[in-house]
């Protein structure tokens, strides 16, 4: 499947702009984004449930942008499930292959198997006002399932199941991917869903493609600055600095040292720097670019501490053992490898 | 739901409602009790009680004038109106739901029709019909009453509170729009068809002026130009007449109990949530 200069346009406004991307045959692309960016409009826009107003979508070799939603051979997980009030579980999952002339028999045999593969067997005579929400969603899943479409779109599947069913689906359909190979495009704003179920994550900011590439890419060098802190289970550590002589320099003197000649290109120049909480690790004698500071806030998580501190008249979040800090007050003594530092053009937000 | 209101509360509640009741259902009650007995409504001191009940009366208007062809020709013409009713004001008020250029024209000028009385446009109504040939026949007479824009306004709200994922979901599911309506929206929206089947009932079973204009046949008369003509002819009308409104009456009273779980609930909804 490909999108070429994807845009759209409400009442003059554009709330897509110019997205491309290609996505290879059972890849799992995930959409990640805040609120707001227009994940959701390019779902539709691939769905067919809102009119393209530029560029072009292609589902295999086929140009698709003024086929019918039903003739796209797509089907779509919706946020609230759009599960049919009125017809039973079975009928649900059933709706669709009486309109593409399956027979009866047939339709009992696929919806049988699909029931079978999200354990919903015992539920198939209810009415969806009947299901938890995790067994709505499973319906959900299914009823896009038994179509065997050649691509799945998920709009938010999980946002409106609380924390631990979500942990729980998210793993269901990462063992689910094993069974149905199929291209599928899922959009959410939830960037650790992103990173778990991925194959390929494409970050987007106001209406455009920040960033496309594996989670790993997209955590080890996000391409802008908005990626930097949208990517990662704590908030990178953005702060001002300078480039001098292979190293930065931030607040109030303190000096970080870069990977030898890297950045030579660069000297002299105001930077963003970037450092995550996990990167900075209790220091060690010896280790490279030592910080010490003084602790303002530690919040202990269990598996790992979270401590605020400030160093150089500047304020690091660090992720830390449990228990090497314990109160606001205390010493902190990090170090941070220089291939674990970010920098960015301030001016451009983009990578250096 | 709110708490259990207390017990003397609750009492003054029921009190109330009783009174109300009473009061509402008293001239109904009078009507029935009137058809079954021939006491003049008049008659002083007024008695509670019907003396010697009989049905006489009902007998009268059922040979005495061709009562059961205006029953039939009021059956025919009310259940060509509310066909007439749910399947095009569910169209119109489909397609009010979406987006297209002229909506605004659209639902303006139908607001605006509301503001015109039948009255104002029943002389037009009888040209056009007459132009087409419908005078004194079935069709003719349910003609201005197949659709009604509160009725499609009754659609128009209960098709927006169908969430717009159902309808997107459907047509990837590979519905038409027709099949949309028919096999999503109607479903969801027994509340609209039963205020549509009962409005358009009562409005059609008691329209007179119309068919009046219409219907040079007597033998297409509905029924309450039967009752019209019932009353220029009887002498003591009192028993027989009451006996007439009540074969009248009987009919709406019994589409409106069978739909009316679902009416109360389409003039509620919107009310509370769930
Ligand atoms: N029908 C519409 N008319 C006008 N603006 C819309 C419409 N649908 C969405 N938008 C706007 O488009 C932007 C993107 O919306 P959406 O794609 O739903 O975002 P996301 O799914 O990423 O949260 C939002 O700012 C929203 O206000
Ligand atoms: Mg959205």
């Amino acid at each position: 499947m490909s999108l070429r200069q994807v845009r759209k346009t409400y009442d003059a406004q554009e709330i897509v702009h110019g997205v491309d991307l290609e996505v290879a045959d059972q890849e799992f692309v995930v959409l990640v984004g805040p609120s707001g960016c227009g994940k959701s409009t390019l779902l539709r826009m691939i769905a067919g449930l809102e009119e393209i107003s530029g560029g072009e979508i292609a589902i295999g070799e086929r140009t698709v942008n003024e086929v019918d939603p039903k003739d796209r051979d797509v089907a779509m997980v919706f946020q609230d499930y759009a599960l049919y009030p009125h017809l039973t579980v079975f009928q649900n999952i059933a709706f669709s292959l009486q309109y593409r002339n399956v027979g009866k028999a047939e339709i009992a045999r696929r919806v049988a198997e699909v029931a079978a593969i999200l354990d919903i067997e015992p539920l198939l005579e209810r009415k969806p006002r009947q299901l938890s929400g995790g067994q709505r969603q499973r319906v959900a899943m299914g009823r896009a399932i038994v179509r065997e479409p050649k691509v799945f779109l998920f709009d938010e599947p999980l946002s409106n199941l609380d924390a631990k069913l979500r942990v729980q689906m998210r793993t269901e359909i990462k063992k689910l991917r094993e069974r149905v190979r199929t291209t599928a495009i899922y959009v959410t704003h939830d960037q650790v869903e992103a990173m778990t179920l991925a194959d390929r994550i494409v970050l987007m900011h106001n209406g455009q493609v920040e960033q496309i590439g594996t989670p790993e890419d997209v955590y080890d060098e996000p391409a802008t600055l908005f990626v930097a802190g949208f990517v990662g289970t704590s908030a990178m550590n953005l702060i001002q600095g300078r480039i001098e002589g292979g190293a930065v320099i931030f607040g109030d003197g303190a000096r970080l040292v870069l990977p030898p000649s890297r950045y030579d290109a660069h000297a002299g120049k105001a930077v963003t720097i970037g450092l995550r909480p996990e990167h900075l690790h209790w220091a060690k004698d010896g280790d490279p670019n030592p910080l010490v500071g003084v602790a303002r806030v530690v919040e202990p998580l269990g598996s790992d501490t979270l401590v605020v501190f400030d160093v150089a008249g500047c304020e690091l979040q660090a992720r830390l053992p449990p228990r090497v800090v314990r109160h606001a007050g205390e010493a902190v003594r990090v170090a941070v490898a220089p291939e674990s530092i970010h920098l960015f053009d301030p001016a451009t937000e983009r990578r250096l | 739901m709110a708490a259990r209101p207390s017990r003397p509360r609750l009492l003054l509640r029921h009190a109330t409602l009783v009174a109300v009741s009473f009061v509402m259902l008293l001239p109904f009650y009078w009507v029935m009790k009137t058809a079954v007995t021939n006491e003049n409504i008049y008659a002083y001191p007024p008695g509670i009680v019907p003396r010697d009940p009989h049905l006489f009366n009902f007998v009268d208007v059922w040979y005495l004038i061709p009562f059961p062809r205006y029953l039939l020709n009021s059956i025919v013409v009310s259940a060509i109106a509310v066909a007439g009713n749910v399947v095009l004001n569910a169209m119109a008020g489909y397609a009010l739901t979406r987006q297209f250029p002229g909506r605004r024209a659209v639902l303006a000028l139908f607001l605006s029709c509301m503001l015109i009385p039948f009255q104002a446009t029943i002389i037009p109504a009888y040209l056009i019909t007459a132009k087409m040939g419908l005078l004194n026949t079935y069709f003719g007479l349910a003609f201005p009453m197949l659709s009604t824009i509160i009725c499609i306004f009754v659609f128009k709200a209960a098709f927006e509170a169908v969430p717009r994922s159902l309808i997107d979901a459907a047509r990837l599911d590979g519905l038409s729009e027709w099949r949309i309506i028919l096999r999503v929206l109607l479903p969801l929206s027994k509340p609209a068809i039963a205020t549509n089947v009962i409005l358009s009932f009562i409005w059609s079973w008691n329209n007179f002026l119309w068919p009046l204009l219409i219907t040079r046949d007597p033998t297409m008369q509905t029924l309450p130009l039967g009752l019209a003509r019932f009353l220029s002819y009887m002498e003591d009308t009192t028993g027989a007449l009451y006996a007439f409104a009540v074969l009248v009456l009987a009919p709406s009273v019994l589409v409106f109990l069978m739909a009316q779980k679902e009416f109360i609930r389409g003039l509620t909804s919107g009310a509370t949530k769930g």
